[in-house]
């Protein structure tokens, strides 16, 4: 079966930008999500077995979309895209279960690298 | 009408050009946080076809009555040119003191050295990360003082730019548990719309 892809980004280039980095080979239905809040929506739909998560949005940002899907026990993996580099933004969102973090612009190459690293491909 | 159309940009390219300031913003507080070993709280990138004349009003991180200082710095590339603005609220210094462990008097006297150090650092990184995006090679000049102790009014004159309409890019930094404030502003001459829009439809291409 697919494996659901949700990209959240409040940029329409950057969520066109991430969904072409995404390797061909992998079997997946990617949804697309503007802010935080539509991502939990759309993750409660089914659509979000892995989370590609934009940092710096309006309505609910990335950090806090973090907390939610920690603190409800949220089952998704979320891969956090973002350009924020800042080492405390990595600390914070790996301390908040990301699973890893890739800066913008995301490379075909990298996330196929984190992918492998998962086990996901 | 042509020309309309050449000066302008539509939405698809606005967020396309957010986002690739997104990023070079990014890189660029990633640098200064690292050097200062602070956090720096990121807005959300405000891109904007304006007239210069509207300048002022444009400037949302800072208010038209406070006191401020600025540098400028000139930048060209590949046919592309403008000049990035930083302007400081003067109510930064005193907490910039207590970031750089200064006394209040050596603060004054380093100023100027802060504020083109600082300069130096955003608009550089800043356009690195923005022309890599493009493809764009930029060189920047030296920064130039427009003004300490000021208000808006004076620091920024519209009648010092030769061009009349401008591509502007405002990123207002934050520094997390310090009162420092200030705003990075790029300015795109009229003449670099139509190439830097070529570039970006470029990238929004399939």
């Amino acid at each position: 079966m697919a494996l659901s892809i949700l990209i959240c980004d409040d940029s329409s280039f950057a969520r066109k930008q991430m969904a072409r980095a995404v390797p061909a080979e992998l079997d997946a239905e990617i949804s697309y999500a503007c802010n935080g809040e539509e991502a939990l929506q759309a993750i409660e739909e089914g659509k979000g077995e892995l989370l590609f998560l934009d940092l710096t949005m309006p309505v609910l940002d990335g950090f806090e979309t973090l907390k939610v899907i920690r603190k409800n026990d949220i089952n998704t993996m979320v891969i956090v895209v973002s350009g924020d580099i800042q080492p405390e933004a990595y600390q914070e969102v790996m301390a908040n279960g990301a699973l890893d973090f890739i800066k913008k612009p995301a490379s075909k190459d990298k996330i196929r690298e984190v992918l492998t690293k998962f086990g996901i491909l | 009408m042509q020309d309309e159309v050449k000066f302008s940009i539509d939405e698809e390219q606005r967020d396309c050009y957010q986002e690739i300031s997104n990023v070079a913003m990014g890189q660029a507080a990633d640098l200064l946080a690292r050097l200062l070993k602070v956090k720096v709280i990121l807005p959300i990138p405000q891109v904007n076809l304006i007239e210069v004349n509207e300048l002022r009003m444009a400037l949302t991180g800072v208010h038209k009555d406070d006191s401020v200082s600025g540098v400028c710095q000139g930048f060209i590339g590949d046919g592309i040119a403008g000049e990035a603005l930083l302007i400081f609220n003067d109510t930064s210094f005193s907490d910039i003191s207590r970031l750089l462990n200064y006394q209040e008097a050596e603060v004054h006297s380093h100023e100027l050295e802060f504020l083109m150090d600082i300069a130096n650092i955003l608009v550089g990184a800043f356009l690195h990360g923005f022309g890599e995006q493009l493809d764009v090679g930029f060189m920047q000049g030296h920064p130039s003082v427009l003004g300490q102790h000021v208000n808006l009014s004076e620091l920024i004159q519209p009648n010092h730019y030769r061009w009349s309409k401008t591509l502007a890019v405002e990123i207002s930094y934050q520094i997390d548990g310090y009162n420092i404030n200030c705003d990075l502003l790029l300015l795109f001459t009229e003449d670099s719309i139509p190439v830097l829009n070529n570039k970006i439809n470029y990238l929004l291409e399939d």
